[in-house]
């Protein structure tokens, strides 16, 4: 620690500390426009000057705060005579080129060059010369531009430098001919591009959406969780009276920045997919007959139950209350992309925090799309790579990080098994190996190279296992899953304190939805098929969207029309049209609510944003059902009720119900140590393996409804679907339309062709018009 | 041949410039060039070296003037980094032109430097970063290093010593900026050319992140002369703590402008009477600038100061690069201050606020100003946008922008206010 003065106060902060810094965490205000703690100093502002006084002698001149470390016994005085004049003149150098247009700009008051041209200024500046000209530029859907305000603080550059990854923004030019630039016209190529607007000190960069909507100060602002991922980010949702303006990061929430998901799909909130009341067979009703007709569907019948991971604990707990109270012999599933139901040796979750994982001596991604599926998790790996540590991937398909990957390994998803063994055998040659393992290789005749990158991370003192979806969607994952964990436990990354097995989710409460739903849960394609069969009466769909989302598109399209259909949601989507009777339930930011995201980090929300229409919180929905169905006695009639009732399936709900934890607080992940499923060794049948591509700007029913990520999902696209060229030439067959013959029947489609797709894979875009090849896992191609 | 004697020493870095031929090796080494480099790779080590040097108190002859066996001593030892010497050739400040005469006319001079510096700083890889527009001395300089290569004086294991030296020239793009040293680390890297604040100091985290040492050419040119003869011998030239030789670009209004070796100390009128035949017109100067354009300006009074670094301080200006420039009565200096302007302006990297703006917003006041449009208000717009430059910014381009201004609207106020627009309304 080092210890200073601060206009005549002692502070004490870590050595090495910016006097900015110091300052900042001592409530001492000192101006700046270009720092920003989550980004590199760049120290060009000059805004941050201070006087300091060394060994009794004070320097001359002012020094800029934010790229002074601090000193022992150091004196720092922020309000001066000199600075008082410093800062006057930063702001008349500033203000020289900038445009008095506050009165038309969205960021007047919330503006930094707002507040400190009234604070610091003077009235009017000197500059009589010419002004500088400047251009807009087309940054795409999410960011507008007026470059006459920019200031040149190079946040944005430094931001598309080091955490977007995409160096998409740069600086041109000398002296006051000095402009940032976008390299790339029409689009900036990140999925965190919404944060450079945040970031902007002035308004050069602004939320194009919500550009020229409202003004900072008509704007309420609610505090909630994002759920569109599993990562749940803290959000702000700001709102003119019943209106959705946008959505900002929260300044005090555990992530620095949002991803375009998650900020853009505002608009949905408010879109006309929004199910606002009660409707039969598409019209309005009123709820007591939409409830009428529920039951009459659903009562005395034989039904199957799919609902989606991302409502609140409490609406969850309601579903199981009421499949407890009234639908006991209904087949209940949530999980639309896992194939394989039985027990995985680890659950979804992270053992790890996103912290842990980025300070890791090893992080290794098994199979994953990272960049789509966990922006800020990737954003938190692209910084790790910045600071000079490894990152190892292995999949099918070398998905863009924007970052250097250390090793990298292409592999088809049949490969998984051989890539274990080889790193079982490596291991059990340098007598690191675990008992299980031989019984787990009998099967196991083949080996993979790509088994010695993850053998060799394993042997670091810390390794970080992201295992994605490649795996969790494989036929035979609960062995995979037990493989990977005997190679975790054999290299000590089993134990809790150091157990960095960690199972990328599907959506938010994964440990929730294990506790609540464990026993009685089923395969949703298992489902699906059962109602095909005939031997399910009607479905109900919580939220879910089988059409869209997951790896049943095939089996929901053969039933879903076929069979009655209660949906519960927010969002209408495709399943409207075959819906008899569809309830409205309020949206996650619409509700008082407890979330658990993927770490097991508890997030509340408790400010929500005004319902619109006749939806109701999901829980009250399914009590009323519940009680229409003739329970006995409702299960609950109030929050308090509901979260007792939670507690009982899950008791370290208690202290968080009685906000009885602290930061650190977090849930375990399930783990079911006796779940040693072998793997088997059939080789597949067909030559190409499926791997359905998740974007961020099209998966989950929320951000279809969207409309502003459906025009970034258009100019994000891929070919429908994609193989390798050497794949193609493997089976003497060229781009362009092909016959791909699966289990299910042949489908002609448009062909692709990327060297960053495995050999051997078929790589389809999931909601192109191949998306329903999703259902399958193993494929033939040949000609028309 | 450069005496023993310090009292006799009249060149260290000119010795041999005037010898036809000096670039070629084998001339070179028929006056003496490598012939001290195998008693130092196989007699002497990094820290003696470094003493040496220390002792010798010799001062970086780039402008800034900091000890150069200070800043050696500076450098990390393992660090599991490698350590790098980068030549400073960007040789830009108005009216400096020494270290193109020693690049063009003595190349070996400075590989025999660079050798030396690099062996004390157990260096193995170091650059020339060479200005842009000097073509013709890149040319000679590779043509030397190619030779010293093929003579085994560079590349692996030189004299077959354990030391090995790559050796490689870099041309810049021509921005004034790259000779600051920490720009010029980022434009070697491959980026513009901006400076980096500090710390952390070239010394720590330099070029790549790894230490770094960077020197001017005429600092590691007399290197070899300070081993060869004694940290002590180079000590006694000069005056106290402006010790050695320097050379003095001496332009403007003189009857023979050029560079001039003489010792440290030496009076500025003695410099310009007896070496450079004197002024054109008058007795005394109406402006000094002793240190090259970034230098305030000093006026006829100070004609008789010692050109050493704390005399200069103390009479309000600078050593600098020792570019002298003189300029007789019949010098406007409203024009030169307008012309200066254009050049900082031209040459500010943008990346400072104050910099950035003020640069282009002095030189359009002065365009006004030497056009009679200005009225006495924009002369404190002059003053206060300069004086708020001045040391506010990562590097001291704005200074050096500041500094005319600032001396001009000093030391000539009279001859200003005939500018402006009240004064031309009668006279004209």
């Amino acid at each position: 620690m080092t210890t200073l003065f601060i206009n005549d106060q002692e502070v004490s902060v870590p050595a090495n500390t910016s006097i900015l810094e110091a300052c900042r965490q001592h409530d001492v205000d000192v101006p700046y426009f270009c720092y920003h703690p989550e980004l590199k100093v760049a120290a060009n502002c000059r805004m941050c000057l201070v006087e300091i006084e060394m060994n009794g002698k004070r320097l001359p001149n002012p020094v800029a705060s934010c790229c002074t470390p601090v000193n022992e016994g150091m004196k720092v005085r922020t309000q001066t005579d000199m600075l008082k004049k410093d800062r006057k003149m930063i702001m008349e150098y500033l203000l020289i080129h900038h445009p008095l247009d506050c009165p038309v700009c969205d960021q007047g008051g919330d503006c930094k060059l707002q507040d400190y041209t009234m604070e610091h200024s003077t009235s009017h500046g000197r500059y009589l010369e010419p002004k500088r000209r400047t251009e807009d530029k087309n940054l795409g859907p999410f960011v507008s531009t007026c470059m006459t305000r920019c200031i040149h603080c190079t946040r944005c550059v430094r931001f598309a430098e080091e955490v977007s990854g995409t160096g998409d923004m740069g600086v041109l030019n000398r002296g006051d001919h000095m402009r940032i630039d976008s390299i790339v016209e029409g689009c900036l190529s990140s999925e965190l591009s919404g944060n450079l607007a945040e970031l902007c000190p002035v308004g050069a960069l602004l939320d194009k959406p919500s550009n020229n909507q409202s003004r900072p100060w008509e704007l309420t602002r609610h505090h909630s969780t994002c759920t569109q991922c599993p990562q749940g980010c803290d959000i702000i949702i700001e709102s003119r009276d019943d209106e959705v303006i946008r959505i900002k990061h929260d300044p005090n929430g555990a992530e620095a920045w949002i991803c375009d998901r998650g900020r853009f799909v505002y608009d949905a909130f408010r879109s006309n997919d929004r199910l606002l009341s009660p409707r039969i067979a598409g019209n309005d009703t009123d709820w007591a007959t939409a409830i009428k007709k529920s039951v009459g569907i659903l009562k005395g019948k034989r039904v199957g139950i799919i609902f989606s991971p991302f409502w609140s604990v409490e609406g969850l707990t309601a579903i199981r209350l009421m499949h407890d109270a009234v639908m006991h012999d209904a087949q209940v599933a949530f999980d639309l992309h896992r194939r394989d139901i039985r027990a995985f040796a680890f659950e979804e979750g992270m053992a790890m925090s996103s912290a842990a994982i980025e300070a890791a001596d090893e992080v290794v991604i098994l199979g994953s799309d990272l960049r789509q599926r966990l922006p800020m998790l990737m954003q938190r790996l692209r910084r790790r790579v910045n600071k000079g540590q490894t990152l190892t991937r292995i999949g099918a398909m070398n998905y863009r990080t924007n970052t250097k990957l250390n090793k990298d390994a292409l592999i088809r998803p049949r490969d998984w098994p051989a890539v274990i063994a080889s790193a079982m055998q490596q291991l059990m040659g340098i007598n690191k190996g675990a008992t299980g393992m031989e019984a787990w290789l009998k099967n196991i005749t083949d080996r993979h190279e790509a088994g010695k990158l993850l053998a060799d991370a394993l042997l670091a003192d810390s390794c970080a296992l992201l295992v994605g979806e490649e795996i969790r969607a494989h036929d035979d994952a609960a062995a995979l899953i037990h493989g990977i964990d005997l190679l975790m436990r054999a290299t000590g990354h089993g134990e809790a304190g150091s157990d960095g097995r960690n199972l990328i989710p599907e959506g938010m409460n994964a440990s929730v939805l294990s506790a609540v739903f464990g026993d009685v849960r089923v395969s949703a394609g298992d489902l699906l098929q059962a109602a095909e069969r005939g031997e399910l009466d009607a479905l109900m769909l919580i939220g879910s969207d089988p059409l869209g989302d997951g790896l049943f598109p095939m089996e929901a399209r053969r039933v879903l029309g076929k069979i009655p259909l209660v949906q519960v949601g927010a969002i209408a989507g495709e399943i409207a049209k075959f819906a008899d009777v569809q309830l409205p339930a309020a949206s996650y930011a619409e509700v008082d609510g407890t979330f658990i995201n993927m770490e097991g980090v508890v997030r509340m929300a408790d400010k929500p944003l005004r319902s619109l229409g006749e939806e109701r919180p999901l829980w009250k929905v399914m009590m009323r059902l519940t009680d229409a169905m003739g329970a006995s006695k409702t299960p609950v009639v109030s929050l308090p009720e509901l979260r007792t009732e939670a507690t009982r399936f899950l008791p370290s709900l208690a202290d968080v119900f009685a906000g009885k934890i602290d930061a650190n607080w977090r849930m375990p992940v399930a783990r079911n140590k006796h779940a040693t499923v072998l793997p088997v060794n059939v080789r597949p049948v067909m030559a190409l393996d499926i791997v359905s591509r998740f974007s961020l700007y099209r998966e989950g029913a929320w951000a279809r409804a969207s409309a502003l990520l459906c025009e970034a999902g258009k100019l994000f696209c891929m070919a429908d679907v994609l193989v390798h060229p050497q794949t193609l030439k493997d089976l003497g067959l060229d781009e362009g339309a092909c016959v791909i013959r699966t289990a299910s029947g042949e489908y002609t489609h448009h062909i692709g062709v990327r060297d960053d797709v495995a050999q051997g894979v078929l790589f389809i875009a999931k909601r192109g018009a191949a998306g329903d090849l999703s259902s399958e896992s193993v494929a033939n191609m040949r000609r028309v | 041949m450069i005496s023993s004697d310090p009292s006799k020493v009249t060149a260290i870095c000119f010795d041999r410039i005037n010898i036809p031929n000096m670039h070629i090796l084998d001339v070179a080494k028929k006056y003496g060039a490598y012939a001290f480099l195998p008693t130092v790779l196989q007699e002497m080590d990094g820290p003696k070296i470094i003493s040496e040097v220390k002792t010798s108190g010799l001062r970086g002859r780039g402008g800034a003037g900091f000890p150069t066996g200070l800043k050696w001593s500076f450098v990390p030892r393992n660090t599991n980094k490698p350590t790098y010497l980068l030549c400073n050739a960007d040789e830009g400040e108005p009216g400096t032109f020494k270290d193109r005469d020693l690049l063009r006319l003595d190349p070996h001079l400075l590989i025999e430097g660079m050798i030396m510096a690099g062996f004390a700083l157990n260096v193995r890889d170091a650059y020339i970063y060479i200005r842009g527009e000097f073509l013709h001395e890149a040319n000679v300089i590779n043509a030397a290093i190619a030779e010293a290569y093929a003579a085994g004086l560079l590349g692996e294991r030189i004299l077959g010593t354990n030391y090995s030296l790559d050796l490689t020239v870099h041309r810049g793009a021509g921005a004034y900026i790259c000779g600051e040293e920490t720009a010029l680390i980022e434009s070697l890297e491959g980026r513009a050319g901006r400076p980096r604040f500090k710390p952390p100091f070239p010394a720590v985290e330099g070029f790549y992140q790894s230490p770094t040492v960077v020197n001017n050419v005429e600092s590691l040119t007399t290197i070899p002369a300070i081993l060869e003869h004694g940290g002590n011998w180079h000590s006694q030239i000069g005056v106290p703590n402006s010790t050695g030789m320097k050379i003095f670009s001496v332009s403007g209004h003189v009857n023979k402008p050029g560079n001039y070796e003489v010792p440290m100390g030496m009076p500025l009128h003695v410099l310009i009477e007896e070496y450079c035949g004197g002024l054109q017109h008058g007795d005394v100067p109406k402006v000094i600038i002793p240190g090259g354009s970034s230098t305030p300006w000093l006026g006829p009074e100070h004609y008789d100061v010692p050109m050493a670094y704390d005399e200069l301080h103390k009479a309000g200006s600078m050593l600098g690069s020792g570019a002298v420039i003189i300029m007789d009565e019949t010098a406007d200096v409203v024009a030169i201050t307008r012309r200066l302007s254009h050049f900082y302006a031209h040459e500010s990297c943008g990346q400072c606020t104050p910099c950035r703006e003020g640069t282009g917003w002095l030189e359009r006041v002065m365009l006004r100003l030497e056009a009679g449009r200005c009225n006495a208000q924009d002369l404190v717009v002059l003053e206060e946008a300069s004086r708020h430059m001045d040391g506010r910014t990562i590097c001291a381009l704005a200074a050096g922008a500041a500094a005319p201004i600032l001396s001009l609207l000093k030391m000539f106020p009279d001859e200003v206010r005939s500018y402006l627009t009240e004064s031309k309304v009668g006279g004209g």
